[in-house]
């Protein structure tokens, strides 16, 4: 466990170094992933002027940052290369690279997010109690893993399709449909609240929005958490099946 | 004219046999549009759920927006982006080479010189939510109306094509700087009506990434009647804009080092 840990430290330093070198592309990647919250923001503070959804809307964006995950492009495009067989031969889960550059890209993300975060709390009406946001930490945690899980998963499909793009897409888009960035999930209409509580979109993204902004009542959050924690087990069993399928699968030629 | 028409409907019928060797990603591409409009519209639906008007606006006027909204982006990914995304990578690697030496005019081969068949699921679908916008709206459509919103549609056309040309050129002077991905953000910010935005991002998004003249203007016009100086100013805008981009493209070309020397 601590020789894993430390192999993945050593990755995730590998990448914040090799992300420094492309830090302008990395700025328009955040550029890109914060334009959905503000977009938002925007929206709801328009439609509902009096109910303050600053704080929910700043929490997913960082939340968004935290748990940004680019599997489609990073580990699909090594599956379609080839160069995955360089990862298969090394002494350690080949997936530790893809969780080491995951790790740094959110680190970069984060950094380079920042200046927006306080933008946005500085004009917005923002505002956060400090046990809500510590409460909103450990599904914090929770989404990023998540998140990373669907991510790497949806992304396996490289093995049987040339899709990878596409199937990582059709997931994104429902993460913005259910996850609480279209709209937050207090606000959805009652007939699919139930469901849109329930799937795993919004425990990617929304769940700690929610919690981070006040937004939940004790239970409401105890059963959030819950169902964060069974579409962890159903998601890290899930890519442990399809990649055990899929590297079956792989073929890969070279000199 | 015709000459470069005739070149145009090549590249898309090669295109068009091209993807057709992929016809499973026709599934995907479908269904991910599909996802993509139904999540527009539920957005709409959800937020007019707890309001009457959004900045002005009425549902059935947000919807138009959002089918031209699709529309404007299906036609950009058709024809513009796979061209000029990462346009940099070209320039620096010195790939523009190709591009010039042959006998065409190079601005039209390097901007619309492949085309992307799949996207135009998505200008079909937009077309649908324009038509399923307008049915309420039925009768307060007029002849002019509806023309002078063709009109601007067809300069927002020109805009949207002329604004990524001169993004693009800008790798000529800054190659270290490649703005798709940003360009596609602000992109973004035009499926809503501008009014939503704080005024500083609305003057960014009527004189720097025009959403408001591609989107915004035609479905006002279409919705709320025509007025002779937004048909003037539409036509106006994309005429100087594409002319600046044409002007800008000439001057990038003068710095092109090429990949030989």
């Amino acid at each position: 466990m601590s020789r894993s840990l430390h192999i993945l430290r050593a990755y995730i330093t590998h990448y914040l170094l090799a992300w420094l070198a492309s830090r302008s592309f990395a700025f328009t990647l955040v550029a890109n992933q914060a334009v959905t919250p503000l977009i938002g923001l925007a929206v709801w503070s328009t439609a509902l002027p009096g109910a303050n959804l600053s704080s929910y809307y700043l929490a997913l964006l960082v939340t968004r940052l935290v748990t940004v995950s680019y599997e489609q492009h990073t580990f699909s495009g090594r599956i379609y290369s080839g160069e995955l067989i360089d990862d298969l031969l090394r002494p350690h889960p080949a997936m530790l690279a893809t969780l080491g550059q995951n790790l740094a890209l959110r680190a970069w993300h984060v950094l380079i997010g920042l200046p927006a975060i306080v933008a946005v709390l500085l004009l917005s009406q923002a505002s956060f109690a400090l046990p809500d946001v510590l409460l909103a930490v450990p599904a914090l945690v929770g989404a990023a893993a998540l998140q990373f899980l669907f991510t790497y998963t949806l992304a396996l499909s490289a093995f049987w399709t040339e899709r990878a793009h596409g199937v990582v897409g059709i997931g994104g888009t429902l993460v913005f449909l259910l996850g609480g960035e279209a709209v937050p999930a207090p606000l959805l209409p009652d007939a699919i609240r139930p469901l849109g509580v329930a799937l795993p979109f919004r425990a990617m993204h929304g769940f700690p929005a929610e919690i981070a902004a006040g937004l939940l009542a004790p239970d409401a959050m105890l059963v959030g958490y819950g169902w964060q924690l069974l579409w962890l087990a159903v998601f890290a069993i899930g890519a442990a099946l399809v990649w055990r399928g899929g590297v079956r699968r792989f073929m890969a030629v070279g000199g | 004219m015709r000459r470069s028409l005739a070149l145009l409907w090549a590249i898309v019928a090669v295109a068009v046999q091209r993807e057709l060797a992929q016809r499973a990603n026709l599934v995907f591409v479908a269904l991910q549009t599909l996802l993509t409009s139904a999540s527009g519209l539920f957005a709409v639906w959800a937020v007019f759920s707890q309001t009457t008007t959004l900045a002005g606006w009425r549902q059935a006027e947000v919807i138009v927006l959002l089918g031209l909204f699709q529309v404007m982006t299906g036609l950009l990914e058709a024809f513009v982006e796979p061209n000029l995304a990462w346009f940099v990578e070209k320039v620096v690697n010195g790939e523009l080479d190709d591009t010039l030496v042959k006998p065409v005019p190079s601005l039209l081969l390097a901007s619309l010189g492949t085309c992307q068949p799949w996207a135009f699921v998505q200008v079909v679908v937009g077309v649908g939510i324009v038509i399923a916008g307008l049915a309420p709206l039925a009768a307060q459509l007029t002849i002019g109306g509806v023309a002078a919103a063709l009109i601007l549609l067809a300069a927002g056309v020109l805009i949207t094509w002329a604004t990524r040309v001169l993004l693009a050129c800008l790798a000529f002077w800054a190659p270290g700087m490649d703005p798709t991905v940003l360009y596609q953000a602000f992109w973004q910010l035009g499926r809503y009506p501008i009014g939503v935005y704080h005024p500083a991002v609305q003057r960014l998004l009527t004189w720097i990434v025009p959403v408001a003249f591609i989107t915004t203007v035609p479905a006002r016009t279409l919705t709320s009647g025509w007025s002779s100086s937004a048909v003037a100013t539409g036509i106006g805008a994309a005429a100087v804009i594409a002319v600046f981009a044409t002007w800008a493209w000439r001057q990038g070309l003068e710095r092109y080092t090429s990949a030989t020397s």
